[in-house]
């Protein structure tokens, strides 16, 4: 077990280094970007010179160093729990993740626990009542569900309840976390600016562990232990949430795995139109920007997030259903 | 004849060039006919049992009549796509400052009213309809010649090709494909509709890769193909010719429903600013400017776009369901 964790995590941080090194090439072959803000006539060429060596660029006289030596110093850095300048922000790109990731947390949070909380109940009921009117209409809008990505279910939701039903705060301003009145000292007024946006993401989610859920449900309802706690007698509601429920739930659990990156991706387009101020609307603003530091920060990060969430998610695995062995 | 075989679609349904044009089961006097054609028969590699397999598929396509609805749905799409903007021309750009934001359903002129440069609504639509299904198809072929090929390659060489294969997968998986696509776009020189394609089709294959590298696995195991080596078959004739007609069902409904994927994704990526450049309009970059147009209260020029992928996406992946049912019909 040790074993495995161990190994697993050196594949994950193997994982994370090519993927840093595919990035960061990426982002340096680029033409342009931080060079544009050196173009002012009026900034001294002692300035730019300064500032594109503290991003990591050139040397202290300007000649800028090949790439692999940039990587190097950028991954040098990243041990040091240092991701770099935003170009655009002139802050370190740590602090930024640092400042928007509460709220990040906050909002995929309760997207993904209102998904769990209606998606596995709704999953269960089709499953015990398969082919009745709920189950039917479960598995329409479940498919209905999957084909609308979220940022456009985003702009649905603006156009009924902004625009139509002038209720929701469509013209936003929603304060930061700290930063001014509102965010967690008015719960209230917090949770009426979360309806939308995790109604958004936690739609496609649903739609995803219901369908799940019912397939897993009805696979175990029609083993053969099921018939044989129906045949000794139990009641239907027993065998149905006592046996059943128990092992069709655990394929779940990497269900959750797998939906993390998804709904962060939903996040990133998301959070923008709702000017949610979490790391997605941070990486919505740095693609508009073209702000590469932060966009390799928000990358690295949700890559690192990935594969912790899926060790977890793993380990959990063998820890619920013993018949697991690593 | 002497016989006519109990399933309407025996082995003599194969019959190389016809094309089924019958959509019910009772297909016996065309059975007859085709047995009564004189030197048609079934070759020794079982070819006329494969025609009958797909053949058979389409008509279980066709009884499925929701599947069927949203392929003629996305028929009448596909089409419009491909002739209304040749009539309407240039009318796309054609900007027309006397007449901004005027509302849909109002004249017949501009039936979906225009936006607010008093451009078309509806030609812009089908503009944009054609990038988005030209986008999903090139880049779902870019999709199969690099999944399908890397991915047959790994599942019956093994090797380190597989590996490769599959730690490519787990770093894309483990990344935010929306930034993944982006940051390749923008170090690759700007955004240009083949540049678009080909980072789709570069960093998106590897579903169907997997899919094939697993068919691949499991086919290359079977009689059939150690039959075929014992007879002398070389690799690259088993691979073409035994395994992979065998292995392209699933291959076939993934391709579909990757369709759909990469029109939202296109969509997603035009609304970023990161797909075809305006003046030319994609259904993403339609939604571009969503804050002014809400708040102007226009709210149609956001509805259009938005249910035009909607209803898209959402038909692409019924047709792929049915395309799914049609080919594996154990699996309903």
């Amino acid at each position: 077990m040790t074993f495995y964790v161990v190994r697993r995590l050196a594949i994950g941080v193997f994982l994370l280094f090519l993927m840093s090194a595919m990035f960061f090439t990426l982002t340096r072959v680029t033409p342009g970007a931080p060079i544009s803000v050196g173009e002012n006539p009026r900034i001294h060429q002692s300035v730019i010179i300064l500032r594109l060596h503290r991003l990591g660029l050139t040397d202290e006289k300007g000649n800028p160093y090949p790439i692999p030596q940039q990587y190097v110093l950028y991954m040098g850095a990243l041990l040091h729990g240092d991701l770099g300048d935003s170009y655009v922000y002139n802050r370190p790109v740590t602090t930024l993740l640092m400042q928007r990731l509460p709220n990040s947390i906050l909002l995929l949070g309760a997207a993904l626990l209102v998904a769990l909380a209606i998606g596995i109940p709704l999953g269960i009921f089709a499953a015990t009542h398969q082919y009745s009117k709920t189950d039917m209409t479960t598995s329409l809008l479940s498919y209905v569900g999957v084909s609308i990505p979220s940022f456009v279910l985003g702009l649905y939701l603006l156009i009924i309840f902004g625009a139509f039903l002038k209720q929701s705060p469509l013209h936003w301003g929603f304060p930061l976390f700290g930063m001014h009145s509102g965010g967690v000292d008015d719960p209230v007024d917090l949770l009426y600016h979360m309806v939308l946006p995790v109604t958004s993401l936690a739609i496609l989610q649903i739609a995803i562990f219901s369908r799940f859920m019912r397939a897993s449900m009805l696979e175990v309802l029609h083993q053969d232990y099921i018939r044989t706690a129906r045949a000794k007698g139990l009641s239907i509601e027993k065998v149905n949430y006592k046996h059943a429920l128990r092992n069709a739930i655990l394929p779940i659990i990497t269900l959750v795995a797998i939906a993390i990156p998804q709904i962060v991706n939903g996040a990133i387009i998301t959070e923008g139109i709702f000017s949610w101020p979490g790391t997605g609307q941070l990486a919505f603003q740095a693609v508009v920007d073209r702000d590469y530091p932060v966009i390799l920060g928000v990358v690295m990060l949700v890559a690192a997030g990935t594969v912790l969430f899926n060790l977890i998610a793993d380990v959990t695995y063998g820890v619920a259903d013993p018949r697991i062995r690593y | 004849m002497a016989q006519v075989p109990p399933l309407p679609l025996g082995p003599s349904a194969g019959v190389p060039g016809s094309v089924p044009n019958q959509l019910s089961i009772e297909t016996t006097v065309q059975q007859e006919r085709d047995l009564a054609q004189p030197g048609v028969r079934p070759d020794e590699f079982g070819g006329a049992a494969e025609l009958g397999f797909w053949r058979l598929s389409v008509i279980r396509f066709l009884h499925h009549r929701v599947a069927t609805g949203a392929l003629i749905i996305l028929g009448v799409i596909v089409l419009a796509a491909i002739v209304v903007p040749i009539i309407t021309g240039d009318l796309y750009r054609i900007q027309d400052y006397r007449h901004p934001y005027k509302p849909p359903f109002q004249s017949l002129q501009h039936i979906f009213g225009t936006d607010d440069l008093g451009r078309d609504e509806f030609a812009r639509l089908l503009r944009g309809a054609r990038v988005s299904i030209m986008v999903g198809v090139l880049a779902v072929v870019g999709y199969l010649l690099i999944g399908g090929t890397l991915g047959a390659l790994a599942g019956y060489y093994g090797g380190w090709l597989d590996n490769a294969l599959m730690r490519f997968t787990d770093i894309i998986i483990s990344a935010p494909f929306l930034l993944v696509v982006i940051a390749v776009t923008a170090a690759t020189g700007g955004v240009r509709l083949t540049t678009v394609i080909i980072v789709i089709a570069a960093t998106g294959w590897y579903e169907i890769g997997r899919l094939m590298r697993a068919q691949f696995l499991v086919l290359r195991e079977q009689e059939f193909v150690q039959a075929a080596r014992a007879l002398g078959a070389s690799n690259t004739r088993i691979i073409l010719r035994h395994i992979l007609p065998n292995a392209l069902a699933p291959i076939i409904v993934s391709a579909t429903l990757g369709v759909s994927g990469i029109i939202l994704l296109e969509a997603a990526l035009g609304f970023l600013g990161y797909s075809i450049p305006p003046p030319e309009p994609s259904w993403g970059n339609m939604l571009q400017e969503f804050e002014q147009y809400l708040l102007d209260d226009k709210t149609y020029l956001v509805f259009f776009p938005a249910t035009a992928l909607v209803i898209t996406a959402l038909c692409i992946n019924l047709v792929g369901d049915g395309i799914r049912d049609a080919l594996d019909p154990r699996q309903r």
